[in-house]
């Protein structure tokens, strides 16, 4: 706890005397201000009243779309099939998909809500991409959750790993099947009626 | 009735050889040799969550490998996994009243105490695979939680060595160990009521259940007519797998509820979670 304070001071403070720090954040602080704003959601007793909740979903949603890049995952989750889609096909897609992305990461992080976040040391996988590592303490059980970043003017979420679990790939293995024999259209239909 | 335990195990220990290699051969020739390929080369390619990331390693490539060379994963069981997959979903989706009415009944410390004696007990699996798969730091952990665990935390009802972050609870199997050395998934499987599987952790299995305390005391069947209590090694077991189905079932319902393909989903969230403990 005390720690985290040291750690925001010395943030606040580098971001106050080096406004060019600012400008240039690491993929960890952009990550990390997400991922706590979402928590800090959850943990909001506001979110367990039914009444307030769709607001407090919506405002979760709002912080989540924020740090997902909805073009990245989306084409990495069609793989080869991406450029079978025309772009108006591929905005739908897009749009379809991120709202189904979006709730599947919000209901396997949700049942965390006394969730303490670790973050590990970001490994760079190239000059624009990084992998952030995180520890989820939840309930006496640590869940390792990995993020990939992509830098396009700001750092933006590209796939969410939990235990392992690529989600992106988890969904890409279906896509695939599903476009085996169904057109695009029908495959946007689906997600759309699933989220 | 202490001897003929010993044989049994010594009898399956035996035969996971011949059938590691029957399953290796059973298979297409150019797909078993891929499948059985050193486990690095084949985990990386295919596996780019599991594998650390070389940083050494150009970005870009290593980013567009998860895209074009995530490998499919082997289903020539397809017919018999779907059936059983579909059994298992009716079969879970029914007991689920009674899955509800147990977490409703016994509070999660009682589950979480039960699961954690079980846990300590079958302790000798994870402790030998391991030492098998040579990595003593987690062995020397296994150990200690099992000396702290059995005294303080008495029986094993508590996980008191879980507050040390050095003695944070691991499950090592004879899956990740076969893994370990190298050999590859082989194809899925759905097991009727057991669920997802491989082909090596199949084979695994048979050495989890050989290595497991229970098996040594009360023996697998009936031998030669003696007066024995085997079929408690299935209740014990079983038992324990239905306390923890309130969190399975949890688990499980979240994944259908995001997927479009459950059948799809869930054989991936498999394959990536055995390949991502086995990279670890």
């Amino acid at each position: 706890m005390i720690r985290d304070f040291k750690r925001l001071a010395i943030l606040v403070a580098a971001l106050l005397l080096f406004p060019a720090t600012a400008l240039a954040e690491s993929p960890k602080e952009t990550l990390q201000r997400s991922v706590d704003q979402v928590i800090l959601l959850l943990q909001d007793p506001a979110y367990k009243d039914a009444a307030t909740k769709p607001a407090m979903r919506e405002k979760l949603i709002k912080t989540i779309q924020g740090i997902f890049n909805a073009k990245e995952l989306s084409r990495r989750a069609l793989a080869t099939n991406w450029d079978k889609f025309s772009p108006a096909q591929q905005e739908r897609f897009s749009n379809s998909f991120m709202t189904l992305l979006q709730n599947t990461y919000l209901d396997r992080i949700e049942g965390y809500t006394d969730e303490k976040v670790n973050y590990l040391a970001e490994k760079m996988l190239a000059a624009d991409r990084a992998e952030i590592p995180t520890i989820v303490t939840s309930k006496g059980r640590n869940i390792p959750i990995t993020y990939r970043m992509l830098n396009a003017d700001g750092w933006y979420v590209y796939d969410v790993i939990i235990e392992g679990v690529s989600l992106v790939q988890n969904y890409r293995n279906q896509f695939t099947q599903i476009l085996m024999k169904e057109s695009p259209d029908t495959l946007i239909d689906m997600i759309s009626k699933k989220s | 009735m202490n001897r003929h335990p010993l044989h049994l195990a010594a009898l399956v220990i035996l035969l996971l050889p011949i059938f590691a290699l029957a399953t290796g051969c059973n298979g297409k020739k150019s797909q078993a040799a891929r499948d059985f390929a050193p486990k690095t080369e084949a985990a990386a390619q295919a596996e780019p969550t599991a594998a650390p990331a070389d940083p050494a390693e150009p970005g870009d490539a290593q980013a567009e490998d998860g895209e074009t060379l995530s490998e499919p994963v082997n289903d020539p069981l397809y017919g018999w996994n779907r059936f059983w997959f579909t059994f298992n979903d009716y079969f879970y989706t029914g007991i689920r009243p009674v899955v509800q009415g147990y977490r409703y009944v016994v509070p999660e410390f009682a589950r979480t105490g039960m699961k954690n004696v079980y846990d300590n007990f079958t302790f000798p699996v994870r402790f030998l695979n391991a030492l098998l798969q040579l990595n003593l730091t987690k062995a020397a952990r296994e150990f200690g939680r099992f000396m702290i665990n059995s005294t303080f935390g008495v029986g094993g009802f508590f996980d008191l060595a879980k507050s040390d972050p050095n003695l944070q609870p691991g499950n090592e199997d004879f899956g990740q160990t076969l893994g370990y050395y190298g050999m590859g998934e082989g194809f899925y499987i759905v097991w009727p009521l057991l669920g997802p599987s491989s082909a090596r952790d199949s084979v695994g299995l048979a050495g989890d259940i050989a290595a497991n305390p229970l098996t040594w005391i009360f023996g697998l069947w009936d031998y030669k007519g003696q007066d024995q209590t085997w079929y408690l090694s299935y209740a014990i077991s079983a038992g324990n797998r239905f306390n923890r189905l309130p969190e399975y079932l949890d688990d499980y319902e979240s994944m259908k509820k995001s997927a479009l393909e459950p059948y799809v989903s869930m054989r991936d969230f498999y394959i990536q979670y055995r390949r991502g403990r086995i990279a670890q």
